[in-house]
């Protein structure tokens, strides 16, 4: 095991070194360059952005700029915003906590949601319930995030007037219950796409889970079927799920990307498209890192969990 | 196809072609997804020719007209245009963006996916670490990063957009072709002495046809929700050209005093997507030799 | 549709004090609301001021945007400042210096600048000439990347005569060094001690002012919070404290203004469309203030197809001006023919009136010799009146104008095409090496309240062929050039008024760029906030916070 753990570390951190060439080459490969926010300064003048360039070390080669961004970066120097002058890392940890809020609001609603809806549709099978909850599904996958945030605006602020229309907290306020009533929204708006996969995935574990024998043989015994379901489906399922969770976890950070717009909720998701309108280079990089490296841990996590669950998956 | 080819469709190709079919066929959701789709398709081709209105005429006084006044079935937008006749045009778009994408996406997916399964080794390592370095970046965050930096157009867009979705499709065929190579049939290939691109091309990829159709319709879908994405985000298609996504770029603004700006496009998306979902999802089941 | 006030009529003659000799008339007047020292004990309540711009940049010496100024305001003072009616008054400066109090010599060469004493820093420390010496050499040294090095390069001979005085001589006389001073906040030297990278200093972060109010905390991408300095030196703060708050998106903007989770609407302010619903709002005051930006449709000189004066001519009259300011943007903008403020000393009203007619722009391209070719589209000597038209993509106002200029435009047989591109893009090379046909963009070449605009007209201030500045058009003319030194030499208002009434007489015949609209802007606050005073003299939504206060009771 620990030595799988290892294997699958070191794979990570090569894809790292992978993620860190593309990400660099995507934004160097702009023509505007990260000059382009000084020179709308009033007075500007060619010699004085050649300057800026040589202070940043732009004049440089693009691969000695690699290595010593990607030196710095292993560091823990993720360089500073062009904007506020502020190291990368702290600008994007003082953000987090309004995405991961709003990624743990929205997991909480996907997986009570997803969990109750997959295993009644796998009690059921074949009902009507089954049949409408599939196609359901299908269609909430469907549907633009962006275009259900404003669906919902639009019914829930501007018709009914019962939720805010954006933002975390009424200026000034920030109480637990006011970010609540703010979270309400964009939570359930970011927790569309999870619901649809977390149940289709709730119902086929526990189909699997209802045809083993194990369960028969407790209906034979007499456990009362909620027991079962609770016990043995609910236990059987649930690392599978941890696992899932990981893998979803790029969708999840983009679908937060987007319900943030909408939303203006002042996340990372926000930041990335506000640093990318400033050309905010080093922010937008270290946005495109930070996620990575959450996702390269998602998928570590899930694999792990897969193979604890799965002791065949070791041998591979 | 090859003479040694003993496991596929060859003289059995007319029937399991038909099994096929019928499986679909039996699938109402799939069905339902062709119908969605054909009337999109007849809506965006035929409509334009059934409306009075061009998608770019402007008329300053006709400027928000709610839906069904003034022979405005969808209404106008801002500057007074019809509604319905700027959906159709956009939504020819958005389906030949997800369409164009789909093609050069699956052309880089199956490429690398069929040689990165083939060579395996450090060929296949590589080529799939690579695959998998994109697959850490969320689609989105990487298609808004090269959308922001470059000039749009509709052909950039359908670019970055199949840049940012081969991935899936590689991983399913490197599996796919991963199982097969061993097989009887591509053995004696080999020792006919046949190129490697002729195996690959000719005597794997035709057995490993199935996901790549099933992945290539869910594609579209897909192209067609990040092209939305984008083009809302103000990155991607700028008018006056319609798309789907452009036309709710701005909508958001408009959320009270006109919401059919912001209804009826994202029926036509959500139209537009859950029908290739469908039909994907009717084709995987169709394909499935497992299941048959 | 604009409605001028008997406001703006008495805010225009009293601009003619704007120029430096202008300002003598009021040499003698001290600070008068800001005299008498405060007893620091009458703080009540806080205002929150909205933005659809995050302020990040809180030195403001560094590049910044406009909701950046707002947080500058309230944290720093400047030597001098510039009324809503153009009359300069001292804040940190003891007088305004002028050639009549002798603060200015005769020549407009030699400068004295006297401080007032006692001022005290956030953190205690006094505040001294040094600290003035300190901003200008540093606004001015090539290591640190500056805000803006206009007329502080001019400056020689700095030397500080005493705590309270300081003295430098202009390399030569530049008449709006008064109005660059008023808009430099002073920051302290101490911040800077020891400090080896000036772009990197701590105090980039934790701001410490001579200002009415004091850092306090920012959360990022949500809003920045100051409290009262109780210790401040002139009258005020009124309030306990100030919130400066970021709303990205323009519609959720005006819906917490309506529902009343902010006091004052800050910069980008309202969208046009709102303003009949907001203007009868119950406990708000909106109105539409004019700002100092004028949009047009900026042509590139350097291409073919703009070098016939007359294709410029045909061009503009097939703008419907009327059309693009009553619908697209309801009526809140004024129509222009100059690139000046109407609320300036400087401008001019006498400028040919801009008229919508498209068949007289179609005689004068046949006249001038272009014909319709197959395709509907003019053409002479080869040369296709055929042009891209670029802004920031996602830009929706700016976005709906290009879509009905296509429209008019087409009806003259000229082609135009939308090319939109994201900022990063767009306002780079692109922008500033003259790289697009025409470009639709909202510009402020004043220096301040100052007229002085030769960075963007002169012929030598073009990147594109070589210059230094922003003149993207490529515009060159000789006579403008000649009248843009001589303006910016002379200290007498009314000679610089004849001077500048003539550039811009110039450039309305030139037509460089179509002038579309002055901007004005729908603002608003909550009844019962007192104090509020738009002044078009400067960047900053908060240029008087000091004076704010709420209505008792």
């Amino acid at each position: 095991m620990i030595a799988f753990i290892l294997g699958r570390l070191w794979q990570s951190l090569i894809l790292l070194v992978l993620v860190s060439i593309i990400g660099y080459c995507v934004l160097n490969l702009a023509p505007g360059g990260p000059l382009s926010q000084y020179s709308l300064m009033p007075g500007m003048t060619k010699e004085a952005l050649d300057r800026i360039a040589e202070q940043m070390g732009l004049n440089r080669p693009l691969y000695v700029q690699y290595v010593d961004w990607a030196w710095k970066l292993v560091q823990g120097d993720w360089g500073k915003s062009f904007r506020d002058g502020r190291p990368v890392l702290s600008v994007i940890s003082s953000v987090l906590p309004a995405t991961l809020l709003l990624m743990v609001g929205s997991t909480i609603i996907s997986v009570l949601i997803g969990t109750v809806i997959g295993v009644y549709s796998a009690v059921r099978s074949g009902s009507v319930f089954d049949y409408v909850a599939t196609v359901l599904a299908m269609v909430a996958l469907s549907v633009p995030t962006f275009w259900f945030g404003l669906i919902s605006i639009y019914v829930f602020s501007v018709k009914l007037g019962w939720l805010p229309a954006g933002n975390m907290m009424t200026p000034g306020d920030g109480s637990v219950w006011d970010v609540t009533v703010h979270l309400i929204m964009p939570s359930i708006v970011l927790a569309l796409v999870n619901v649809a996969i977390w149940s289709r995935y709730m119902r086929s574990s526990t189909l699997e889970v209802l045809g083993q024998d194990f369960i028969r043989t407790a209906r034979a015994k007499g456990v009362r079927p909620r027991r079962i379901l609770v016990k043995h489906v609910m236990g059987n399922a649930l690392l599978p799920m941890i696992a899932l969770a990981g893998m979803q976890l790029p969708a999840l950070i983009g679908g937060a990307l987007v319900t943030e717009t909408v939303f203006t909720w002042p996340g990372m998701g926000r930041l990335f498209l506000d640093s990318l309108g400033y050309n905010d280079y080093p922010v937008v990089m270290g946005i495109l890192m930070f996620s990575a490296i959450l996702v390269l841990l998602g998928s570590l996590l899930a694999d792990i969990i897969s193979a604890m669950i799965d002791p065949r998956i070791q041998l591979n | 196809m090859s003479t040694t080819t003993t496991f596929s469709n060859n003289n059995s190709g007319s029937w399991r072609q038909s099994r096929v079919l019928r499986q679909f066929l039996r699938n109402k959701l799939a069905v339902i997804g062709m119908l969605m789709l054909l009337i999109l398709l007849a809506a965006c081709f035929i409509g334009p020719h059934l409306i009075a209105y061009d998608e770019l005429h402007i008329d300053l006084r006709a400027r928000f007209a709610p839906p069904l006044t003034g022979g405005h079935i969808f209404g106008t937008d801002p500057l007074g245009r019809d509604l319905a006749a700027r959906l159709f045009h956009a939504g020819q778009i958005s389906l030949f963006v997800g369409f164009c994408a789909m093609i050069i996406s699956t052309v880089i997916g199956t490429t690398i996916g069929v040689v990165a399964g083939y060579y395996g080794r450090w060929v296949g390592a590589v080529l799939m670490r690579i695959t998998d370095a994109f697959l850490s970046f969320p689609s989105v965050f990487l298609l808004l990063a090269l959308a922001a930096f470059i000039k749009p157009s509709p052909v950039m867009i359908t670019l970055i957009i199949a840049v940012t979705s081969w991935m899936e499709l590689a991983r399913i065929i490197e599996a796919e072709i991963k199982s097969l190579r061993d097989r009887e049939f591509i053995q004696a290939a080999r020792m006919l002495g046949l190129r490697g691109r002729w195996i690959m091309f000719r005597e794997l990829l035709p057995n490993a046809m199935g996901p790549v159709i099933v992945a290539a319709t869910l594609t579209i879908a897909r192209a067609i929700l990040l092209e939305a994405y984008i083009s809302f985000l103000g990155y991607g298609i700028q008018p006056p050209l319609p798309s789907l996504g452009n036309m709710l770029n701005g909508a958001q603004q408009y959320l009270t005093s006109a919401p059919w700006l912001a209804i009826v496009p994202g029926i036509a998306i959500t139209m537009a997507v859950t029908g290739f979902n469908f039909i994907g999802d009717g084709l995987r089941d169709a394909l499935d030799t497992r299941k048959g | 549709m604009t409605k001028t006030t008997g406001f703006e009529l008495t805010r225009r003659r009293a601009l003619q004090m704007m120029g430096l000799a202008g300002a003598a008339a009021f040499a003698s007047t001290t600070l008068g609301h800001s005299v008498a020292r405060a007893a620091g004990t009458d703080q009540e309540g806080r205002v929150i001021i909205a933005f659809t711009g995050e302020p990040t940049v809180f030195n403001p010496h560094k590049p910044h945007i406009e909701a950046d100024e707002a947080v500058h305001a309230a944290l720093y003072d400047t030597l001098v400042e510039i009324d809503e009616k153009g009359e300069y008054h001292p804040v940190l400066a003891e007088t305004v210096p002028t050639i009549e109090n002798g603060g200015i010599s005769a020549d407009g060469l030699n400068w004295t600048i006297k401080l007032r004493d006692g001022v005290k820093w956030h953190d205690g420390k006094p505040f001294t000439a040094e600290d003035v010496k300190f901003n200008i050499e540093l606004l001015v040294n090539p290591d640190f990347a500056s805000w803006r090095k206009t007329g502080h390069e001019l400056v020689r001979d700095l030397k500080v005569v005493s705590p309270t005085e300081l003295t430098f001589r202009l390399e030569r006389p530049y008449a709006p060094y008064a109005a660059i001073l008023a808009s430099t906040p002073i920051i302290p030297k101490h911040a800077y001690d020891g400090i080896t990278n000036l772009n990197e200093a701590p105090f980039d972060q934790s701001p410490i002012g001579t200002g009415p109010f004091k850092w306090k905390n920012r959360i990022a991408g949500d809003h920045v919070e100051l409290e009262a300095n109780t210790e401040y030196f002139g009258d005020g703060p009124h309030l306990k404290g100030a919130i400066f708050k970021y709303i990205p998106d323009f519609s959720v903007f005006y819906t917490q203004f309506k529902t009343g989770d902010y006091d004052l609407v800050g910069i980008q302010y309202l969208m046009p469309d709102v303003y009949e619903e907001a203007r009868t709002l119950a406990d708000k005051k909106v109105e539409l203030v004019g700002n100092g930006y004028v949009e047009s449709i900026s042509l590139n000189m350097k291409k073919p197809q703009f070098q016939d004066p007359k294709v410029r001519e045909a061009l503009y009259l097939a703008v419907d001006k009327g059309g693009i300011i009553d619908a697209l943007y309801y009526g809140t903008m004024r129509p222009t023919e100059s690139f000046m403020p109407q609320e300036s000393f400087y401008y001019n009203p006498d400028l040919p009136k801009h008229e919508f007619n498209i068949a007289k722009a179609n005689e004068i391209l046949d006249a001038a010799g272009w014909a319709k070719g197959g395709d509907g589209v003019r053409a002479k000597d080869g040369v296709r009146l055929a042009f891209t038209n670029s802004t920031t993509a996602g830009n929706n106002l700016r976005e709906q104008t290009q879509q009905f200029l296509q429209q008019t435009f087409k009806e003259i047989g000229v082609e135009m095409t939308i090319s939109n591109l994201p900022p990063a893009v767009m306002w780079g090379d692109y922008w500033l090496k003259s790289e697009f046909d025409s470009v639709i963009v909202g510009l402020n070449v004043m220096t301040g309240a100052d007229p002085e605009c030769s960075d963007y007209y002169k012929s030598t201030s073009s990147p594109a062929t070589g210059g230094v500045g922003q003149n993207t058009w490529v515009y060159a003319n000789p006579k403008v050039d000649e009248l843009l030194v001589k303006g910016a030499e002379l200290n007498d208002a009314a000679e610089r008024l004849a001077i500048y009434r003539e550039i811009q007489s110039e450039i309305r015949k030139d037509l460089p760029f179509l002038p579309l609209f002055q901007y004005q802007a729908v603002r608003g606050y909550k009844n019962g906030l007192e104090g509020i005073r738009y002044n078009i003299n400067s960047r900053s939504d908060t240029w008087n916070i000091r004076e704010w206060r709420w209505a008792k009771g």
